[in-house]
C-alpha cells in the first residue's frame, strides 16, 4: 500500500511539474511579448498548441525514431516522479541529486537517439551543438554542487532543503556560486544567447527539425517537464526550495521568468564561443568559490 | 508554356463548395470520434505555426503581421522553421515554374491537417505577371488552397483579417483542402506534371 | 577438480587446439569454445571456494573472492568471445597458432587471479602478454603490437623489480605476505608500491603509459579486440587493487602531507587518474575510426577504475569494481558489434558507415545497452559504478578529480553519440543496401553481455554485495552496506529498482500517449527536410566527419604525449647509431677497438 501511494505521489509530482512548467512557459510568453511591446497569447496558449500536435497526423523515419521519444519521455517522467516540492517527495531518501541528473541525461539520450535517427544531417548537427554545450555548462554546475554536497554531507534533494532552512539558503553560503549556477541554468534551458542548438535560421531548429504531430507533441511534453527539473532543481538547492508550495512557487516562476527575459533581449553565441565562456569565467569563479569556501568555513569537508 | 484551359473536371476547392460528409449510422465509437474532431479543431484553429514560402513580394507585409503592431502570436500564430512542424503554408505571390517543385515537395512533407494560404492576385490569376513565361497563373491547379487574401499586396490588416478567417474555418471544420488534395491526388499530380513536367538532372550528384 | 586442473586443463586444450588448428581450423574454434566455457561453468559451480592446491611443491594456487570475481569477469569475455572465432573466415595457415594462444592467455589469466606466490604471478602475467602480443599481431599491419610489446615490457620489468626487491627486503615471495610484511616495515616499501602501481597503470592505459592502447586495439584482429579491451587490460587493476588494499598509502606517507585526509602519494596518483579520463575524453571525441574511438574511451574508464581504488573507501572500491566489471562487459559488446559491423560492411571507419539500424536492428540494441552502460546512464550496471565512484568523491570532497570525473562522463556522451550517430543512425550509404544482420553466432554474445549488463544494472545487489565480501577478504574494516534493496552511500541511497521502476511507469505512460495519437506515416530516409531541395545522394547527405569541430578547435593545440615517447626513440636510435658508427664499422681498427674495451672491462670487473 506505501509503495502504491509513492508512486501514486510520484506520477502526481509529475502531472504537476507538467502543468505547472506549461503554464509557466505560456505565462513567459507574454511577458517576452510584453517586452517586446506586443500583446502575446493567452497563458494557456501551450496547452493548445500541445493538444493540436497530438492531434496531428505526422511521420516517422523508422522505429528508433519513435523509440527515442519514448525514452525521452518516460525518463523526464521518471526523473520528475523523484522532485521534492515544497516538502513533498514521493521517494523519501531517494531523491539523490546524482541519480536525478544522470535519469535526466537518458532521457536527453534518448532524444538524442530519436534526431539522429531520423536520417537529417540538421538533426545531427543539431544534437552535435547541444553536446557541445552540455560539456559547456554541466561541469561548473555538476562541481558546484558537489561543493554543496559535501558542504551539507548529504545529496538528497529534500534534506538539502531542510537543512537550508535551518543554515540559511545556499546563495548565502556560496553566492559566486550561485552566479556560476543560474548562467549553467541559462545555458540548460537553452535561453539566447546559448540556443545554439536550435538555431532556427542557421540549422532550422536543430534536433527538431524532422519532428511534426505526436511526435514533436512528446517531445514538448518532455521538453516542459525536464524544464521543470532543471529549475527546480536549482531552486531545491540554492534557494532554499520552499516550505509551503506558493513559495516555491513563486521562486520557481521568478527565475523562469528571469531567464526567459533575459534571453528575450540578447542574440546567439557561436557554437565555440559558448565552449569558450564557459571554461572561462565560470569555471574560474566556480573555482574561486570552492576556495572561499574551503578558506571561510575552514574546510569544505 | 501555353494557356491552359479550365478543365471540365475542375472543382473549386472545398470550402466554398463542399460539406464534410456526415454519416448518418449512429454508432458509439464514431459519434465519439466526431465529438473529439470538434475538440480538436478548436485546438487546430488555435495553435496555427506556419511556413511562410516567401515567392513574391506579399512576403514583406509578414514581419508587420508578426512583429508588435499587429501580432500574430495573439492568435497563437508563430512563424515554424520547417514543414514537418508547420500547419500553414503560406505562398506569398506567384508559383514560377522553379517554386512550384519545391513548393509541392514542402506541401507534401507537412503532417495533416495541413492548410495552405495564397496571397495576393497572382496566386489567382497570376496578377500583373499573368503574361510572364515562367509564371503559373492558378495555384489551386496545384495545391488545394483554403484561403486567399485579395490585395496587390494586402494590407497587414488584410493579413490579419485572413488569418481570423482561417481560424473561423478550422474552427467551423471547414477548411479541408488537405482532403480534397488526398481525395483528388491525381487529378493534382497530373496538372503538376504537366505544369513543371519531368526534370532530368546529370552532374555528379544525380547519378 | 581444482584450480590446477583447470589451468592444466586450458593448457592442454590449447595445445591440441593447434594440432587440431593445422588439419583443421573450424574445429579448433570449436575447441576454444567448448573449453572456455567448460572452464566457466566449473569456475561459476566451483565459486570462490574452489579448491586451490600446490604444484610440485613450486606453483601454490588458492582461490580468493578478489581473485574469483576477476577470473570470472574474463572467462566471461573470453567465452562469450569464443563465438566470434567461430566466424572468423577462413584463417591463413599462420593464425593456426590463434586458437592455442587464445586458450593459453586465458588459463594464464586464471594462473594470475590465482598465484600465491609473486613469481608465478609474474610468469603467467608474462605468458598473457607474449601470448596477446601474438594474437594482436594477426590484425591488420603495423606497429601496435610492437607499442604494446614495449610498454607491457616496461610495465614487466617494473613489476619483476619489485617482486625482487620484496623478495630481497623480506625473505618472501608470497603476494599477500610479501605486500603486508612490507607495510609493516618501511625501507624499500616505497618503491614497491610506486613499481607496483605503476606497471599496473601500463596495463590499465592511464594516461603517460596509455599510447598502446588505442594502436593494439584498432590493429588487434576485429574477433580479439573484444578480449584484449574487455578483458586483459583488467589485469592491471587486479594487481593495483591487491597494493593499495595490503600496501596503502597511507601507511607509507601519512606524513608530512596530507591533502583532504588522503596522502600527497595517493592524491597525485588520482591526480594523474583524472588526467586520465581528460585526456582519454578529449582524444576519444577526436578519432575518425569507432575502433580507435573505443580505445580512448577505455583511457577514459580505466581512470575511473583508478580513481576508485586509490580512494580506498569502502564505497569508492565497490564502485571500481563494479565500474570494471560494468566495463568489461560493455566495451566487450562495443567491440564485438565492431567486429560484427567490419564483418558486413567491411570497415570500422565511422564515415563510411551509417543507417545501419535498419539493417542490423538487434545488433544496435545490443550496441545501444552497452553504449548507455558506458555513458552510465541507468538502468544499465554503468550507472552503478558511477554513482558508487562520484558519492565517495563527493563525500572526500576532491574537487579537482570529480571536476574530471563529471568532465569524462558528460564527455562520454558525446562520444558515445559520436559513434552511435555516424555507425548506426544517420542515412544508409546506398552501398550498404544490401547488408544483412549479423549471424545468430555473433548475436548470442551481444545479447548475452548486453542482457547481463541490463539485468545487473536493475539488479545489482547480488554484485554490490560480493564486492563486500571483496572488501572484508582484503581486509577493510567496514564495507559498502547493503539494506533491503537500497545500497547506503555516504551521503544518499541508490535504489536501482526504483528508478528501473520509474523510468517503466513514464514508459508506459509515454507509450499511452504515443498509441492513442493518430498513427504516424512511414517515410524514407531521404525525405527529410532539405530547405525545398531536392538531393539524391544519401552518401553525401550524412553528417560525420569531424564531427565535433567547434569543440576540437578549442583544444586543437593540446600537445600529444606519443611525440615524447618518439623523441625518446629517436634519441635511443641516435644512440644506437653512435654504437654502430663506433664499434661495428667494416674497419678492422675499430673491431680490435671494441673488443680491447670489452676484454679491458673483463679483466677490471673480475679485479673488483
Amino acid at each position: 500500500m506505501n509503495a502504491l501511494q509513492s508512486i501514486g505521489t510520484g506520477l502526481g509530482m509529475a502531472l504537476f511539474g507538467w502543468l505547472l512548467q506549461t503554464t509557466i512557459s505560456g505565462v513567459t510568453r507574454k511577458v517576452i511579448a510584453r517586452i517586446q511591446k506586443r500583446r502575446g497569447p493567452v497563458w494557456y496558449q501551450n496547452f493548445r498548441d500541445i493538444m493540436k500536435l497530438l492531434n496531428k497526423r505526422s511521420v516517422t523515419h523508422g522505429w528508433a525514431f519513435d523509440f527515442g521519444l519514448l525514452v525521452a519521455l518516460a525518463g523526464a517522467i521518471g526523473t520528475a516522479m523523484f522532485m521534492p516540492v515544497a516538502g513533498i517527495v514521493a521517494f523519501k531518501g531517494f531523491d539523490n541529486f546524482f541519480m536525478i541528473i544522470y535519469l535526466a541525461a537518458l532521457g536527453v539520450f534518448g532524444r538524442a537517439l530519436s534526431s539522429g535517427s531520423s536520417g537529417n544531417p540538421l538533426a545531427t548537427i543539431g544534437v552535435m551543438r547541444g553536446l557541445t554545450q552540455n560539456i559547456g555548462y554541466k561541469v561548473p554546475y555538476m562541481l558546484l554542487v558537489i561543493a554543496l554536497i559535501s558542504y551539507y554531507r548529504t545529496s538528497s534533494i529534500s534534506e538539502i532543503v531542510e537543512l537550508q532552512r535551518v543554515s540559511g539558503w545556499s546563495v548565502l553560503v556560496m553566492p559566486l556560486g550561485f552566479v556560476v549556477a543560474f548562467i549553467s541554468l541559462h545555458g540548460m534551458l537553452g535561453k539566447k544567447p546559448f540556443d545554439t542548438y536550435l538555431a532556427p535560421a542557421e540549422i532550422a531548429s536543430g534536433p527538431l527539425v524532422e519532428y511534426g504531430g505526436k511526435q514533436l507533441g512528446i517531445l514538448m511534453i518532455a521538453h516542459e517537464l525536464s524544464v521543470f527539473i532543471e529549475v527546480s532543481l536549482f531552486v531545491n538547492l540554492f534557494l532554499g526550495g520552499g516550505a509551503t508550495l506558493p513559495e516555491f512557487l513563486l521562486k520557481y516562476a521568478f527565475i523562469y521568468i528571469l531567464s526567459s527575459s533575459l534571453g528575450a533581449v540578447m542574440g546567439r553565441f557561436r557554437i565555440e564561443q559558448v565552449v569558450r565562456f564557459y571554461y572561462k569565467v565560470p569555471i574560474a569563479l566556480t573555482i574561486v568559490q570552492i576556495l572561499m569556501l574551503a578558506v571561510m568555513r575552514g574546510g569544505v569537508r | 508554356m501555353p494557356k491552359k484551359e479550365r478543365p471540365s473536371r475542375f472543382h473549386p476547392v472545398s470550402h466554398t463548395m463542399q460539406t464534410v460528409e456526415v454519416p448518418t449510422e449512429k454508432i458509439s465509437p464514431q459519434e465519439q470520434a466526431e465529438a473529439w474532431e470538434k475538440i480538436a479543431h478548436y485546438f487546430r484553429a488555435n495553435s496555427l505555426w506556419m511556413l511562410n514560402y516567401c515567392t513574391g513580394c506579399c512576403a514583406i507585409e509578414l514581419p508587420l503581421v508578426m512583429t508588435s503592431q499587429y501580432d500574430m502570436e495573439r492568435l497563437g500564430m508563430m512563424p515554424m522553421a520547417t514543414p514537418r512542424q508547420a500547419d500553414i503554408l503560406l505562398v506569398t505571390g506567384y508559383a514560377s515554374l522553379k517554386t512550384l517543385r519545391r513548393l509541392i515537395y514542402t506541401y507534401e512533407q507537412m503532417g495533416t491537417p495541413k492548410y495552405v494560404v495564397a496571397f495576393g492576385p497572382c496566386a489567382v490569376n497570376g496578377g500583373i505577371y499573368h503574361d510572364a513565361y515562367a509564371v503559373l497563373n492558378r495555384l489551386d491547379l496545384y495545391l488545394p488552397v483554403d484561403l486567399y487574401i485579395a490585395g496587390c499586396m494586402p494590407k497587414p490588416e488584410a493579413v490579419m483579417n485572413g488569418f481570423k478567417r482561417l481560424i473561423e474555418l478550422i474552427e467551423s471544420g471547414q477548411a479541408t483542402g488537405w482532403k480534397d488534395y488526398e481525395r483528388r491526388f491525381d487529378w493534382y499530380k497530373s496538372n503538376q506534371l504537366e505544369a513543371v513536367g519531368e526534370v532530368y538532372i546529370h552532374d555528379e550528384f544525380h547519378e | 577438480m581444482n584450480i590446477i586442473h583447470l589451468i592444466l586443463g586450458l593448457f592442454l586444450a590449447g595445445i591440441a587446439a593447434y594440432g587440431i588448428g593445422r588439419l583443421k581450423p573450424a574445429a579448433a574454434s570449436w575447441l576454444t569454445l567448448a573449453a572456455s566455457w567448460a572452464a566457466l561453468l566449473i569456475l561459476f559451480l566451483g565459486g570462490d571456494t574452489l579448491a586451490g592446491g600446490n604444484a610440485w611443491g613450486l606453483l601454490a594456487f588458492k582461490m580468493t573472492p578478489l581473485g574469483w570475481f576477476f577470473s570470472m569477469t574474463l572467462l566471461f569475455v573470453y567465452s562469450t568471445n569464443t563465438f566470434f572465432n567461430l566466424s572468423v573466415p577462413a584463417a591463413p595457415t599462420r593464425q593456426a597458432a590463434y586458437p592455442m594462444l587464445y586458450l593459453i592467455s586465458l588459463a594464464s589469466t586464471i594462473g594470475v587471479f590465482s598465484a600465491e606466490n609473486w613469481l608465478a604471478l609474474f610468469i603467467f602475467w608474462e605468458i598473457v602478454l607474449w601470448s596477446s602480443t601474438f594474437m594482436i599481431g594477426f590484425g591488420k599491419p603495423g606497429r601496435g603490437s610492437i607499442i604494446y610489446f614495449g610498454m607491457s615490457l616496461l610495465g614487466s620489468f617494473m613489476m619483476l623489480f619489485a617482486i625482487l626487491v620484496m623478495g630481497t627486503a623480506y625473505q618472501t615471495f608470497e603476494v599477500k605476505g610479501a605486500l603486508m610484511a612490507a607495510a609493516q616495515s618501511p625501507g624499500p616499501a616505497l618503491l614497491v608500491f610506486l613499481l607496483m602501481l605503476f606497471s599496473a597503470m601500463v596495463k590499465l592505459g592511464i594516461t603517460p603509459f596509455h599510447i598502446w592502447m588505442p594502436e593494439a586495439y584498432h590493429e588487434a584482429p576485429d574477433h580479439f579486440a573484444p578480449v584484449l579491451a574487455g578483458g586483459l587490460s583488467k589485469l592491471g587493476a587486479f594487481t593495483a587493487l591487491m597494493v593499495t588494499s595490503f600496501l596503502p598509502a597511507s601507511t607509507l606517507m601519512a606524513q608530512p602531507w596530507q591533502v583532504r585526509g588522503l596522502p600527497l602519494l595517493t592524491y597525485i596518483l588520482l591526480t594523474v587518474s583524472a588526467v586520465s579520463i581528460v585526456i582519454g575524453t578529449l582524444m576519444a571525441i577526436k578519432q575518425e575510426d569507432a575502433k580507435k574511438l573505443l580505445a580512448y574511451s577505455s583511457v577514459a574508464n580505466s581512470g575511473y577504475i583508478m580513481i576508485g581504488m586509490l580512494m580506498g573507501t569502502p564505497m569508492s572500491v565497490s564502485g571500481a569494481l563494479v565500474h570494471l566489471l560494468a566495463h568489461a562487459l560493455a566495451t566487450t559488446v562495443t567491440f564485438m558489434v565492431m567486429a560484427a559491423v567490419a564483418r558486413q560492411t567491411g570497415t570500422t571507419r565511422m564515415d563510411e558507415l551509417g543507417g545501419l539500424l535498419h539493417r542490423m536492428p538487434i545488433t544496435f540494441l545490443a550496441f545501444l545497452t552497452a553504449i548507455l552502460s558506458l555513458v552510465g546512464l541507468p538502468p544499465m550496471l554503468g550507472f552503478v559504478s558511477k554513482w558508487l565512484i562520484l558519492q565517495s568523491l563527493a563525500s572526500q570532497g576532491l574537487f579537482l578529480v570529480a571536476a574530471a570525473a563529471i568532465f569524462g562522463s558528460i564527455g562520454s556522451l558525446l562520444y558515445a553519440f559520436r559513434i552511435l550517430s555516424t555507425v548506426f543512425l544517420g542515412q544508409l550509404k546506398p552501398k550498404h543496401r544490401q547488408v544483412r544482420e549479423a549471424p545468430a553466432v555473433l548475436l548470442i554474445p551481444l545479447l548475452l553481455l548486453s542482457g547481463v549488463t541490463l539485468v545487473l544494472g536493475i539488479y545489482p545487489y547480488g554484485l554490490v554485495q560480493y564486492t563486500a565480501k571483496i572488501e572484508n577478504s582484503l581486509g577493510f574494516a567496514d564495507t559498502v552496506q547493503i539494506t533491503g534493496l537500497s545500497i547506503q552511500g555516504n551521503n544518499g541511497n541508490l535504489n536501482a529498482l526504483l528508478i528501473m521502476g520509474a523510468f517503466a511507469i513514464g514508459f508506459l505512460i509515454a507509450l499511452g500517449i504515443f498509441l492513442k495519437a493518430p498513427k504516424s506515416r512511414k517515410v524514407d530516409l531521404m525525405d527529410t527536410y532539405t530547405g525545398g531541395e531536392f538531393i539524391y545522394s544519401p552518401e553525401l547527405y550524412s553528417y560525420s566527419t569531424n564531427f565535433f569541430a567547434p569543440l576540437e578547435r578549442v583544444y586543437a593545440g593540446l600537445p600529444e604525449i606519443s611525440r615524447l615517447y618518439e623523441a625518446l626513440a629517436n634519441r635511443v636510435r641516435d644512440l644506437g647509431t653512435l654504437v654502430q658508427y663506433l664499434f661495428f664499422s667494416p674497419l678492422p681498427s675499430r673491431t680490435a677497438l671494441l673488443i680491447s674495451v670489452v676484454t679491458i672491462l673483463l679483466i677490471w670487473g673480475e679485479a673488483i
